[in-house]
């Protein structure tokens, strides 16, 4: 693998509640690809989006990063002076998130927030400022780009205020772009359009991309490589075909097996039972270890690490990783399989 | 094949657009829902699919009584219930009932989820205090829920348990139908597998029918007999699912599989889209003619007929159980485009 573009290693974030702390992100290791696309698959709370916000140094309040590194053009983001990583966000990373609403500003009109991107990190004049957001606009898909730089974000669809985030996005020609959830606002037919967009202009200017989404579709069309979070953690983590061909990961079998697919017969959806653990008290062992139809003793007691299996590509962090025969559509994972508490633990008298 | 339970006939739901407060004046109409004739059978789930403003929502809300139809009327066994008052109407009301997508929106956040399921029963005065007990309590256990939830606060549930609330005070009155919009849409796919189950073994224990209306074309297939595909405040097309996913013959039927991201990779890299132009129009102003012609990427292939200008198609029987408002259905079906979708859709299964 040629040297990554960005290296995160072993980030811990956690957010101090007036109630307690929630252990949002317990050691995550990732490494981006130049011009690669990684994917961060998830369910709500497994971390991802806190992970790409700390990546960018903007946690909401309560949250703090208590341990790792971000590696990105030789240097730990994490070590930054506030003003450095200002130019560093927006010229050499950049982010779209899933509501370009709360990015926009609601009382400027697009074409000017587009300049005013540009002119935050690059001497030039007005004029030239605009004819670039004429350009980018046009590159986004906009028809009649010159009307439209006096729209207000209002006026415009979700389809389109997503374009112009884009374009906002990769005006400076960034080496990562970070899009979080970006089309899960928009219809299906608006999305494809998005999403085609999206890898285009990535591939044009050369960025790589690190996509977090929940859906594994999307997943499948856009990632290079996928990582598959839970609990504030990478379980797995494998090039996107062999991630879908042969996952090892009980809970990543368990996704599989959970989407509605179309066409072929239908067959019953087998559901992971139970539900994601309370991140402010995590169990000892495994977390995934109440839900999972795979578990041995071992589990109870201890939080297995990311390590390579089926070949150096292919990270897993299981004590006892799914068979490829056990993970065959349809199969019911195993008969009469409960979820249940660690032993020891007793449900609360509630 | 067994009787109709509900029948939609020529329903158009108008929403005026008003402009100012002191001087409220009418602007327009946003024509939600225009023109659909649907029936529901007993026992069996109707989806419903539709991108946003296709009108499926207010379709859905208006069955159950939540907004006034402008015109066209909603038979449930043959009594029309959009004009009924008083007491036949409540009766009507309780075989109707809605899930909505954001269980927490309806639950009152100060009440226990108890008296949330309870609000139906008292309304229509149901049993005495301990028998509404009872039955909440045996409510919770049928949507999988222990008793001993009975006495918690919604905030205290995850969202799938909301969702279980929310199915449970839907089913306390022993409705007929549920209208179910986009009810697992903002789960995570391991609780939406869960909920989906918990919605078939539902049906088949109470002989429930469903009017399921989401987004999300694969789920919609998972859990539908039959499916409706909405457009701009008309139906596209209706079909037994298995068909409209196998032969679809909407040209816009054809497009939203073609754009639904299939979990395969092979397939995603091998995949051509149809990448439909532009937004959906707004459903206040629909084009003339037929309302896709706008984006449709077949009549571009036919060489611009004039007929999708000025003509609206209307829905029409195709075959057994299959009907589709196209003026070129056959030419659809047949397309290679139409082909390459249909094989991709449903990815190496």
């Amino acid at each position: 693998m040629r040297q990554p573009v960005l290296s995160v290693r072993d980030l811990v974030v956690r957010f101090s509640t007036g109630r307690g702390v929630v252990h949002a992100v317990n050691g995550v290791s990732l490494d981006v690809e130049p011009g690669g696309t990684l994917g961060l698959v998830g369910e709500s709370g497994s971390g991802k989006s806190v992970t790409s916000l700390a990546i960018m140094r903007l946690l909401p309040r309560g949250g703090r990063v208590v341990s790792g590194q971000v590696w990105f053009g030789g240097r730990d983001l994490l070590r930054l002076s506030a003003a450095e990583m200002r130019s560093v966000r927006g010229r050499e990373i950049a982010m779209i998130l899933q509501d370009p609403q709360s990015s926009l500003n609601p009382v400027l009109p697009v074409g000017e927030q587009i300049e005013e991107a540009i002119r935050a990190h690059e001497r030039v004049s007005r004029p030239a400022a605009r004819a670039r957001a004429v350009e980018l606009l046009g590159a986004v898909g906009i028809a009649r780009p010159e009307e439209q730089l006096g729209r207000f974000p209002h006026q415009l669809s979700g389809g389109m205020r997503q374009r112009v985030m884009i374009a906002i996005a990769l005006a400076l020609r960034p080496t990562l772009l970070i899009a979080d959830e970006p089309t899960t606002a928009l219809d299906v037919t608006v999305q494809a359009q998005v999403l085609e967009l999206l890898r285009d202009l990535t591939d044009e200017v050369g960025a790589a991309v690190v996509l977090i989404s929940h859906d594994l579709g999307i997943m499948a069309r856009m990632a290079g490589r996928i990582a598959v979070m839970y609990a504030g953690r990478v379980v797995e983590s494998a090039p996107t075909e062999e991630l879908f061909a042969r996952p090892r990961h009980p809970y990543t079998v368990g996704l599989l097996r959970s989407i509605p697919r179309i066409g072929g017969a239908r067959r019953a959806l087998v559901p992971i039972e139970g539900s994601p653990p309370d991140l402010e008290r995590l169990p000892e062992g495994c977390p995934f270890a109440p839900r999972c139809a795979w578990r041995i003793e071992a589990c109870w007691t201890q939080n297995p690490s990311l390590a390579t299996d089926d070949g150096p590509a292919h990270l897993v962090a299981c004590h006892d990783p799914a068979e490829p025969e056990e993970v065959g559509p349809g199969r019911p994972i195993r008969p009469g399989f409960a979820p249940a508490p660690p032993p020891g633990i007793r449900a609360g008298v509630a | 094949m067994s009787a109709t339970l509900l029948s939609v006939e020529a329903l158009r739901v108008h929403i005026p657009v008003t402009r100012g407060v002191v001087l409220r004046r009418t602007t327009g109409v946003v024509r939600a829902v225009d023109g659909v004739t649907l029936d529901v059978r007993e026992g069996e789930t109707l989806g419903l699919v539709g991108e946003s403003g296709s009108g499926k929502t207010t379709l859905g809300r208006a069955i159950v009584g939540l907004v006034p139809p402008t015109a066209g009327s909603i038979r449930l066994r043959g009594v029309e219930v959009s004009t009924l008052s008083g007491r036949g109407a409540r009766r009507a009301r309780s075989e109707l009932q809605m899930v909505f997508q954001d269980p927490f929106a309806s639950l009152d956040p100060r009440w226990p989820i108890a008296r949330s399921v309870e609000e139906p029963l008292r309304l229509h005065r149901a049993g005495d205090r301990r028998e509404r007990r009872e039955r909440v309590l045996e409510l919770l256990e049928l949507v999988g829920l222990s008793r001993r939830m009975a006495d918690r606060y919604p905030h205290e549930l995850s969202g799938g348990q909301r969702q279980r609330v929310g199915l449970a005070r839907a089913l306390a009155l022993r409705p007929a139908l549920v209208v179910a919009d986009e009810a697992v849409s903002a789960l995570d796919v391991s609780i939406q597998a869960q909920i989906l189950n918990l919605l078939q073994r539902l049906q088949e224990e109470l002989g429930l029918a469903y009017l399921f209306i989401a987004h999300d074309l694969a789920v919609v297939h998972q859990i539908s007999d039959r499916i409706a595909v909405m457009y701009l405040g008309q139906i596209v097309e209706l079909s037994p699912g298995v068909d409209l996913y196998r032969e679809p013959m909407h040209p816009y039927t054809v497009s939203l599989l073609s754009a639904n991201p299939v979990p395969d990779p092979s397939v995603e890299a091998a995949r051509e889209r149809i990448v439909l132009p532009g937004d959906p129009p707004s459903a206040a102003a629909p084009p003339p003619g037929c309302r896709f012609h706008t984006r449709c990427w077949l009549r571009e292939r036919l060489g611009d007929p004039e007929i999708c200008r000025t003509l609206e198609p209307l829905l029409r029987e195709v075959g057994p159980g299959r009907s589709v408002a196209c003026h070129f259905a056959d030419e659809a079906a047949a397309s290679p485009v139409t082909r390459r979708a249909v094989d991709l859709a449903g990815g190496r299964a």
